[in-house]
């Protein structure tokens, strides 16, 4: 995330009320986790445990004991465009030892999820859609790894959609059911002209 | 050793990285697979699972949905999935589990294949190859024993057994419940000393890749610096070789190992081998038919050792 | 059986009496010669059971205690010096002298060289005088021939780096024990006939489960409280944790049943005014403080048939006078004749003679049959004897205005948990409404501020844990939350200390059920003039930002204190208190209901805090171990009281007047005015023989020469 060291918007950050007040909180945020990622995020008691077991914390500021923290309190906005959002790896280590039973990264997954329904969303992910919307799959073939298929007996292009795209309209038609594309092409759009 | 008689038959679900990145994978897992009794049948038109971090990230209604269109294929072949890859899993496992315990859930998904003209049922279950290996049901470790012919003899051999097959734990139901250990299972280190090789224990070895959530996408260097971790544990037990069940960290491992030494300066040239690919060595297959001249990081010394 | 059996020890205790008092004057002639030792063995070696110097054999024995002792001095050291101490005819070690094998090592050794007398180095007379006397009686000698010295407590723990001079401390304290062990006496233990009935002082549900499970057990008991009912602070609690059922509804089938047991004598509105005596027999009075209204049976004993308070309210309707119900803390009104609530037992009003301007509405009003109020009664005191007496005086709410930062009788909307109690109760001041108190609307959002005055060490809150608020307040949480749809319950907290059986399970219920949980403790609160809203200033230390939580309501977890009249309470039954101002167990953990009077137990808060669960467990622990004496019928008294030698004693009586347990008195002997001891009274303190001018008092087991001999061998380092 690139930031300006302009000092207007530095003094602007520092003058700003970093105070937690009740009016901050969207109460039903936790609901619309619960409701997503099936797991009862409202019951975390912040042991964290959950920080303990992620391979991301040791190496940033992503603490995911504080992103359920925010779940229990509706701090929406401030969970979603916090850019840590985006470093779980879903190892699920988390998840296996919560003692509370929880999913943390089922919790993270549904973050996710809302925010993208506001446009937040790296554009990798969007990549992603695009490409499987293009051939049905995220990492398609290439030249390069055909001839190797080939060298091994394998054919050219995988039995998949590669080899079969009379399949594609139906993969298109899903995606196109949630407006998939549509989004992700609008997006990378504006993010990159 | 001649080929047992197929007595099982599955839709073998390729997913992507496999076929598009490591067609050894799919050449091994297809050729270890029968000598050792089970038939792979392509499951055709399958897709991307889709990716469970980035798709699950985006909208998790799409990945069920999406998931839930391969397993119908699966079902209309009347199949049962076989796959090698544990992002793959993690997708088509999960979501057929999901849909098969979650009425609302399976109306909804239904409600858009109905666009396509497809109705998810439920009557079709999903193996990862490393679990019918080790599930005497299906193969077994005496089989995999049986079918080795140049054994692994000397080999240090580390296990990276990565996430999504396995965890979370609670999630998860198999044959074998001794998979369920996720804190410190040791049912891979047994095919690898069915083969022949020496498995090495090193710190932490259930950590991450570093790859999945997108976070490879995402963010590179933190991504690779999970992997880094990773390496210098395992390269600290003095192992001749990393093998993994999951196309997508054999990517990170292997071509990780090339984008570490540019982002970070240091080389570990520690080969990477899927465990089927590991198994056709084993069984006597010659490191090109394997494919293994693709990896990045080269084989040659692992290879000089074994063969 | 049992009468039998209290025959034959009683006929022993009157030998062992007759021979106790054979042996005194042989002492005398021991002292006589503390100051030019030798010559003293001949005299008495004629007592049977006494031993001089000269031919005193002492077995010593030293404890390892595992690595407790050995671990911080040089065990062998200290072994091979002591067997250069005069009279010292054994040396042994052990790992654990206190266990089976370490006993049997001492009672064979005794055996085997004709030991007189045994010292055991290893911890204190307080962990295992007992054990070890065993043994030593075991082993075929008097109890009283065993000395301890304690290398473990005083030594090895606090030396516990200084190899070296622990070592020389332990030889030290070995030689020391050794001289006295050299001149221990053999000594026989009095019994006394205990009386049977014990008193309970304090009738919350720690003293009504005492008395129930004493009364259960066959003996009388005196229930005093000072209150005009029974019932406590439990009677004031609406719902408890963590199984919800209603306070009152559990605990008045137990007040019931304390009014109605026959062997239960209740006195309310009474107070211990003197106690007297010692276990066994224990002579109290009692203040029954002028009540104003007669019972039936009081009004029965004056004649008056078929009169006295029926508890029909007629007087209370009358009275004029209004003052704040306590019971209600303040938050309804009574009258200056009331009773606490409707559910009281017994069921008789009470005058508050401090509001009661007596002008005779009542008696008016209650009419000429009942005829139950007398403005004009007095205080009136009785006497009663018990042989044990239970403690149960519960505790004080802490005045949680003095921590001023949360603005308590400043903010009107900030209140305590007794006064939410009171609130949520559906038989309280709001008829179970809970409301502000600045304008009596329902509160949307409430704050529970925890350690409110507990854990506190800045000298105006309490520094313990108060260790039940935690749960009461995740149970208020629950009640607003049942009560209330859409009332938001906020719990600042630093720690949930829910340790109990279904606790932590309480716990999660209640997050589940939509308490939101903060962790920080509440630096201040404000109020907004205008609204009357407060402002809770926090930092929720989890999310790692400062909090302002703008609520209707406070409610302060307040901590809770010692009863104020403790130090009174203390003093009159000779019991002490720990450093944190409650009531002193005998040991924290091994004799958690005794006190270090024998004789006097404790029950439920007064001893720390405790919830309900835990004071009920104590108060049926105090029960049984205070029926054990009355049970046996007689207990046995160490024999340490002080002896009168006649021939010395020139009647001056200075030590009667001196004495704290009013044990001496001068007797006229041979036409000689002699001071006496009662035995059963004297509790071997020494004052009288310290002070006796013509050393004519003998105290047993701490008599001058073996002092003398202690004090020599540590000053002399064991040379003559």
């Amino acid at each position: 995330m690139a930031r300006t060291k302009g000092y207007p918007e530095a003094l602007e950050k520092k003058l700003k009320d970093q105070r937690f007040y009740r009016e901050d909180s969207t109460p039903d945020f936790v609901n619309r986790i619960e409701k997503i990622s099936r797991t009862m995020a409202h019951m975390c008691f912040q042991c964290g445990t959950c920080t303990g077991s992620c391979p991301s914390a040791p190496r940033s500021s992503y603490r995911i004991r504080k992103f359920m923290r925010r779940a229990v309190l509706g701090l929406e906005n401030e969970a979603l465009t916090d850019p840590d959002l985006w470093l779980c790896t879903t190892c699920y280590s988390c998840t296996d030892r919560c003692p509370r039973d929880i999913a943390p990264t089922d919790v993270i997954m549904a973050m996710r999820n809302i925010a993208f329904t506001h446009d937040i969303v790296p554009v990798n992910f969007l990549k992603t859609v695009q490409a499987i919307y293009k051939t049905g799959h995220g990492v398609p073939n290439n030249d390069v790894n055909r001839a190797a298929r080939e060298k091994l007996g394998l054919t050219r292009d995988p039995p998949t959609t590669h080899m079969y795209p009379e399949y594609m309209p139906g993969i298109r038609k899903i995606l196109d059911h949630y407006h998939m594309k549509e989004n992700a092409d609008r997006i990378v759009k504006e993010r990159e002209g | 050793m001649s080929e047992s008689k197929a007595n099982h038959t599955f839709a073998f679900y390729l997913g992507c990285i496999a076929p598009n990145r490591y067609p050894g994978c799919e050449s091994a897992a297809i050729k270890t697979c029968k000598k050792l009794g089970i038939d792979l049948v392509p499951l055709k038109g399958a897709s991307c699972c889709p990716a469970p971090g980035a798709f699950g990230a985006i909208d998790l209604n799409v990945w069920y949905a999406m998931a839930a269109r391969n397993l119908v294929l699966a079902e209309q072949m009347k199949m049962d999935i076989a796959l090698l890859c544990n992002g793959c899993y993690k997708s088509i496992w999960e979501v057929n589990h999901k849909l098969k315990h979650n009425k609302d859930l399976r109306d909804g998904v239904n409600e858009v294949l109905k666009e396509i003209d497809m109705e998810y049922k439920g009557t079709c279950n999903v193996y990862h190859i490393a679990e019918l290996l080790y599930n005497e049901k299906y193969v077994g470790v005496n089989k995999v024993r049986d079918s080795v012919v140049t054994p692994m003899t000397g080999a240090r051999i580390a296990v990276h057994y990565g996430c999504h097959l396995t965890k979370p734990h609670k999630d998860r139901e198999f044959e074998k419940s001794i998979m369920l250990n996720t804190e410190h299972p040791s049912w891979m280190e047994e095919l690898v000393a069915a083969i022949g090789a020496t498995p090495v224990e090193y710190r932490n070895k259930m950590q991450c890749c570093g790859a999945g959530g997108g976070v490879r996408g995402y963010d590179i260097v933190h991504s690779l610096d999970i992997t880094n971790e990773k390496m210098i544990n395992i390269m600290e037990a003095k192992a001749d070789a990393l093998t993994n069940i999951c196309p997508f960290c054999q990517l990170q491992f292997d071509r990780g190992q090339i984008e570490i030494k540019e982002k970070f300066g240091i080389s570990y040239d520690l080969p990477v081998l899927h465990f089927c690919e590991l198994l056709g060595l084993a069984q006597g297959m010659s490191p090109q038919e394997l494919g293994l001249d693709l990896h990045a990081i080269s084989c040659e010394p692992f290879l000089q050792k074994v063969l | 059986m049992m009468v039998e059996k209290k025959k034959t020890t009683t006929k022993k205790t009157e030998t062992k009496k007759q021979e106790a008092k054979k042996v005194a004057p042989v002492k005398q002639e021991v002292k006589k010669q503390a100051a030019a030792p030798a010559p003293a063995a001949q005299n008495a070696v004629a007592a049977p059971g006494a031993t001089t110097q000269k031919d005193a054999r002492i077995g010593v024995f030293i404890c390892h205690c595992g690595t407790n002792i050995a671990g911080s001095m040089d065990i062998q050291a200290v072994q091979d010096y002591a067997k250069t101490i005069p009279h010292v005819a054994y040396v042994d070690n052990y790992k654990y002298m206190c266990s089976m094998p370490g006993q049997t090592l001492i009672q064979k050794a005794v055996k085997e060289n004709n030991l007189t007398g045994v010292v055991v180095a290893a911890c204190t007379p307080r962990l295992h005088e007992p054990t070890f006397r065993t043994a030593t009686k075991d082993a075929g000698l008097n109890p009283f021939r065993f000395e301890m010295a304690n290398i473990r407590d005083q030594n090895s723990w606090v030396h516990m780096h200084d190899r070296e001079g622990s070592t020389e401390k332990a030889k030290d304290a070995v030689r020391i024990a050794v001289a006295k062990a050299a001149l221990l006496q053999d000594l026989f233990p009095k019994s006394v006939p205990v009386e049977p009935a014990a008193m309970v002082v304090g009738a919350g549900v720690a003293g009504m489960q005492a008395s129930l499970d004493l009364a259960a057990a066959g003996i009388k008991t005196y229930l005093i409280e000072s209150d005009m009912s029974i019932g406590g602070r439990m009677s004031q609690l609406d719902k408890t944790f963590p199984t919800l059922d209603c306070s009152q509804c559990i605990l008045t089938p137990k007040m019931v049943d304390v009014g109605r047991s026959e062997k239960i004598e209740l006195m309310t509105w009474s107070e211990v005014e003197n106690v007297e005596g010692y276990i066994g027999n224990f002579e109290v009075t009692i203040k029954k403080k002028a009540r104003g209204v007669m019972t039936p049976k009081e009004a029965a004993a004056k004649g008056i048939v078929g009169g006295g308070c029926n508890g029909c309210g007629d007087c209370d309707a009358v009275c004029p006078v209004i003052k704040p119900n306590v019971f209600e803390v303040g938050m309804k009104p009574r009258k200056a004749i009331y009773i606490n609530h409707p559910q009281v037992v017994p069921l008789i009003y009470t005058i508050d003679f401090n509001a009661c301007v007596k002008c005779g509405l009542c008696v008016t009003a209650c009419g000429p049959e009942k005829r139950a109020i007398d403005l004009n009664m007095q205080d009136e005191f009785i006497k009663v004897k018990v042989g044990t007496v239970i403690l149960a005086t519960g505790y004080d709410i802490f005045p949680i205005e003095n921590k001023q930062e949360w603005g308590y009788k400043r903010y009107e909307n900030v209140i305590t948990s007794l006064e939410f109690e009171r609130l949520i109760c559906a038989s309280g001041p709001t008829g179970g409404h809970l409301v502000r108190p600045s304008d009596g609307q329902t509160p949307m959002r409430v704050a529970f501020v925890l350690c409110a005055g507990s854990r506190d060490n800045t000298g105006i809150g309490k520094p313990y844990c108060s260790r039940f608020c935690c749960m009461y307040s995740l149970k208020h949480a629950h009640q607003i939350v049942e009560k209330i749809p859409g009332c938001v319950p906020y719990i600042f907290y630093m720690d949930i200390r829910s340790f109990g059986k279904m606790y932590e399970e309480f716990y999660y219920r209640i997050q589940n059920e939509g308490a939101k949980f903060i962790r920080g403790r509440v630096a201040n609160i404000l109020e907004d003039p205008k609204t009357k809203n407060l402002h809770v200033y926090a930092d929720d230390t989890l999310l790692d930002r400062p909090v302002d939580m703008e609520v209707d309501l406070v409610v302060l977890a307040a901590a809770i204190e010692p009863k104020a009249d403790t130090n009174r309470t203390r003093k009159l039954f000779g019991v002490s208190c720990s450093q944190d101002g409650w009531l002193l167990e005998a040991h924290p953990k091994l004799n958690p209901c005794g006190t270090t009077t024998a004789g006097v137990f404790l029950a439920g808060v007064c001893q720390g805090p405790k919830d309900i669960p835990d004071t009920v467990a104590q108060a049926e622990g105090a029960a049984s171990a205070a029926s054990i004496p009355i049970h046996m019928g007689e207990v046995e008294l160490e024999p340490y009281f002080a002896q009168c030698i006649e021939e010395k004693c020139a009647g001056c009586g200075m030590c009667v007047n001196l004495c704290p347990y009013s044990a001496l008195s001068l007797v006229e002997k041979n036409g000689r005015t002699v001071m006496q001891v009662t035995e059963a009274k004297c509790k071997g303190c020494g004052t009288c023989g310290g002070f006796c001018p013509g050393g004519a008092i003998w105290m047993q087991h701490f008599a001058t020469p073996q002092i003398v001999a202690q004090i020599d061998a540590f000053l002399l380092g064991g040379e003559e």
